[in-house]
């Protein structure tokens, strides 16, 4: 389903889901040098595994809700070492850091372009192949694939206006 | 500050008023190789943290099953999250309350697989109280992150 079809349907708001596709572009163009290609997003019905990194940033206030930025392990460390400019090792502190990071930036400038009055908390990091991060279930899930030199990855918007 | 025994304390009550359930401190980790849930619900404002409640996906289907009065056996994986979620909500709640004025707290969001871990970035444990209600483990710990909420 495009995202004008789903938000046609009233599944979700595309203008919400915008300011995440321009941020996620222009975070990784600016920080990593990568040019990110936006494949045909998805609505995401039952919680199921992405990949196997997760940083997940959640919402208060006049937007609530949660995004989450799902990375692919090897993406990951790819990302990761062109964002500290040496080579981190993967499960470590320094590593958890740096992909909580990337996911704050992109949720941070989102949020500037939403225009609402909203928080966004310090992110939370999941390491670990096979989990699921569940959402608010009265909250539909927008899976936005992404794809760059470094590989794959996915944001997955669950957010609504409160 | 140690918010130990306040945090034990306010689980207990929720335990006890939510699902009529025995619950107490006991050193005993959870189990290797079991699947687990962690819903966590992160504080902002005045004090910027996470409040994360751990335990085995046993423990999770018996709480939905009491808080939505279902056959166990009819107990869904969204059913577990939104118990587990919801007694996060509940202990964060209250939580909050022995911390600064001016918090807030994010609706839940839960974590489940079978061998993962979670880190809030920037953050250290300020509690972790390892719990035991009948057969099940359970956890609770609080984080508190230098960094600021945006």
């Amino acid at each position: 389903m495009s995202l004008t079809a789903a938000a046609a349907k009233g599944t979700i708001d595309a203008r919400l889901i915008m300011p995440f596709v321009n941020s996620t572009r222009n975070v990784l163009q600016t920080m990593l040098g990568l040019v990110t290609t936006i494949d045909r997003p998805r609505i995401k019905a039952v919680p199921a595994p992405e990949y196997d990194y997760s940083a997940i940033i959640g919402f208060s206030g006049k937007i609530v809700g949660v995004v989450v930025v799902s990375f692919r392990r090897e993406t990951a460390i790819k990302m990761v070492t062109a964002f500290a400019g040496e080579v981190v090792e993967p499960d470590t502190s320094d590593f958890s850091d740096a992909i909580g990071e990337l996911a704050n930036m992109i949720a941070g400038a989102a949020k500037k372009d939403l225009g609402a009055v909203a928080s966004i908390s310090v992110p939370t990091v999941i390491l670990g192949k096979g989990h699921i991060v569940t959402r608010p279930s009265d909250i539909p899930c927008m899976v936005i694939p992404c794809s760059t030199e470094a590989g794959e990855f996915a944001v997955e918007i669950s957010i609504k206006q409160a | 500050m140690n918010y130990d025994e306040q945090i034990k304390q306010l689980t207990i009550s929720v335990w006890d008023a939510i699902l009529r359930l025995p619950i107490d401190e006991d050193e005993a980790p959870l189990p290797a190789g079991q699947r687990t849930l962690s819903a966590c619900v992160h504080i902002t404002g005045a004090w910027n943290g996470v409040l994360a409640l751990t335990c085995g996906d046993q423990m999770a289907a018996e709480s939905a099953a009491i808080m939505f009065d279902l056959d166990r056996a009819g107990v869904s994986v969204a059913d577990m999250q939104d118990a587990l979620g919801e007694l996060a909500n509940m202990i964060g709640g209250n939580v909050k309350a022995l911390l600064p004025e001016h918090c807030h707290l994010s609706l839940p969001m839960v974590v489940e697989g079978m061998d993962y871990s979670f880190r809030v970035p920037g953050s250290r444990l300020v509690s972790r109280i390892p719990m035991r209600s009948g057969e099940h483990r359970v956890t609770v710990s609080l984080l508190e992150s230098d960094a600021v909420a945006a």
